[in-house]
């Protein structure tokens, strides 16, 4: 008896070690806003203003953390090389042979990923939120909080149609993975993760307000803000369907044109 | 002996740009996304200094400098030292540092030198051009000395980051996993690209003066701005080339310290 207790208790703390990594790692990720409220403190003071982009100083650094939420559920980490790679060496036969979507097979999987790492990530976030309240809008209304949760579901499925189908060009493209990275530059801009969008001049602004990845992160940000109304929330759920399909339907397309160019490398 | 160690180090400069050659699509792609993050952090300015005139007595073209002068430093610290000090934590995880401590020459040197990042050398030019900029438009005119001691403050900044680097690397004998240390790494020396005087009044000044005194990470941008196009602390900069003068020495003796407890790893 006494060995297995042994292993139950090596394996629990094994466990734990990697807990209070997953922990540390989770509360460190917002240390950049230590930063931010420091900075927009001396940008609001510097110009003697009250409203910057139509937001008060807290309602800045409370877009800062709810983004945080927001790309938790909208980032896809290495799902668009992890696709090229496949395409590229041949891995992508096993799925083939199996009678199951690849796509779908991809979204699943990202989903539970999703799921583990909201739970395990819960404590940290909920400490941090905890700590910086004196910024946050109190509790949203029933129907907004519904509205939320179905905006950032929406996130979700953006983020994976928008990351699976730059995946999807390593049936045309060898250097898919070098290509990601110039365009996580670009995203991280165009999302409304560096700054929030009505920052930019106004011609700008209407350009990038349209892109699929103000979608993605900044309405649903917006929304989580408690900056829109229910109304204004509909609007942007009923366009991030609409991109979502569109981009779905994309994928699939370049998908079936992709497969018959496939040529199953490797042995 | 010691003569050797100019052909050693310029052999190691030598493989690398081999190595590094042998992968120009990836230097090209590392290129590119340098000069689009600038891009948009020149962006990101242009909406800070549209909303106000000044960041804690920083105007938009001193703001450019210091912007500049982080990309010099970090990138001469990441040509050199980044890639080598994470190489030495996993040597010390997989036990190759043997291979290492059995050559007759000072394994720190060794191990600090190997490997050189060419593609995070394309940032000087950046960097330099943003310096330039931001002193023509200033309408500053600068003295040799000045250049002089601004050089002599970048350099000693990247020895210091290089000396707490090698020191948190170092840790890894007695420390396996590491994430977190890379994390906090990662976001320190992010903090340390905004104007230091931000951080004064947080925590009450605890923050500002951690980040200047105990680990000096704050000041390897901003001191070497500051001689540049605002006032200049002789005894902070005397402070700063002691303590990396310091730090040096420290970060010796404690991989010397270390290696006694360095068991390898079975094989």
């Amino acid at each position: 008896m006494r060995k297995y207790w042994i292993v139950f208790s090596v394996a629990l703390s094994e466990r734990l070690v990697y807990r209070a990594d997953f922990f540390l790692a989770t509360f460190l990720r917002f240390i950049p806003i230590v930063t931010t409220i420091l900075l927009w403190r001396a940008i609001y003071d510097g110009g003697g203003r009250t409203q910057v982009g139509g937001l008060a100083y807290s309602e800045m650094v409370g877009y800062y953390l709810f983004v945080m939420i927001t790309r938790a559920f909208g980032s896809m980490p290495r799902l668009a090389t992890d696709i090229s790679t496949d395409i590229r060496d041949g891995g992508l036969r096993k799925y083939l042979l199996q009678p199951i979507n690849y796509l779908g097979y991809c979204i699943t999987l990202r989903a539970a990923h999703k799921i583990v790492y909201f739970v395990m990530a819960a404590a940290p976030y909920a400490l941090v939120f905890w700590l910086c309240r004196g910024y946050l809008p109190g509790w949203p209304s029933g129907t907004m909080l519904v509205l939320t949760i179905v905006s950032l579901i929406f996130a979700f499925m953006l983020g994976f149609a928008i990351n699976s189908l730059i995946g999807l060009m390593g049936f045309w493209f060898l250097e898919v993975a070098s290509f990601v990275h110039v365009f996580m530059t670009a995203q991280y801009f165009l999302s409304g993760h560096m700054f929030p969008l009505s920052l930019l001049p106004e011609s700008v602004a209407h350009v990038v307000m349209w892109l699929p990845f103000a979608y993605e992160t900044y309405y649903p940000t917006m929304i989580l803000a408690q900056q829109l109304d229910a109304a204004a929330a509909v609007r942007v759920i009923a366009v991030q369907a609409l991109w979502v399909l569109v981009l779905l339907a994309a994928g699939q397309w370049a998908w079936m044109r992709g497969l018959r160019r496939y040529a199953a490398f490797g042995g | 002996m010691r003569a050797r160690y100019g052909r050693i180090i310029l052999r190691f400069w030598k493989n690398s740009l081999i190595r590094e050659m042998s992968f120009r699509g990836h230097f090209i792609v590392n290129v590119t996304s340098e000069i689009l993050w600038m891009g948009l952090l020149l962006v990101f300015i242009r909406v800070i200094f549209s909303k106000t005139s000044n960041v804690r007595g920083w105007n938009e073209e001193q703001y450019l400098f210091l912007m500049g002068t982080h990309m010099l430093v970090t990138s001469l610290f990441g040509a050199f030292f980044y890639n080598n000090c994470w190489r030495l934590a996993e040597l010390v995880r997989s036990g190759d540092l043997d291979f290492v401590l059995l050559r007759p020459a000072s394994a720190q040197i060794l191990l600090s030198f190997e490997r050189v990042d060419y593609s995070s050398l394309a940032r000087i030019p950046i960097g330099g051009t943003l310096c330039v900029y931001a002193l023509v438009s200033l309408e500053q005119t600068v003295t040799a000395s000045q250049i002089g001691l601004f050089f002599v403050l970048v350099l000693s900044g990247v020895v210091i980051m290089y000396s707490l680097l090698f020191m948190f690397a170092v840790s890894s004998v007695w420390l396996i996993r590491q994430t977190s240390i890379d994390h906090l790494w990662f976001y320190a020396v992010s903090l340390a690209r905004y104007p230091a005087e931000i951080y004064r009044q947080f925590a009450g000044g605890f923050l500002y003066f951690a980040l200047v005194f105990v680990v000096p990470l704050l000041l390897v941008a901003n001191l070497p701005a500051n001689v540049m196009v605002r006032a200049f602390d002789p005894y902070l900069a005397a402070y700063f080339v002691v303590s990396c003068l310091v730090l040096l020495g420290v970060s010796s003796l404690a991989f010397r310290f270390a290696l006694r407890w360095y068991r390898s790893a079975s094989s």
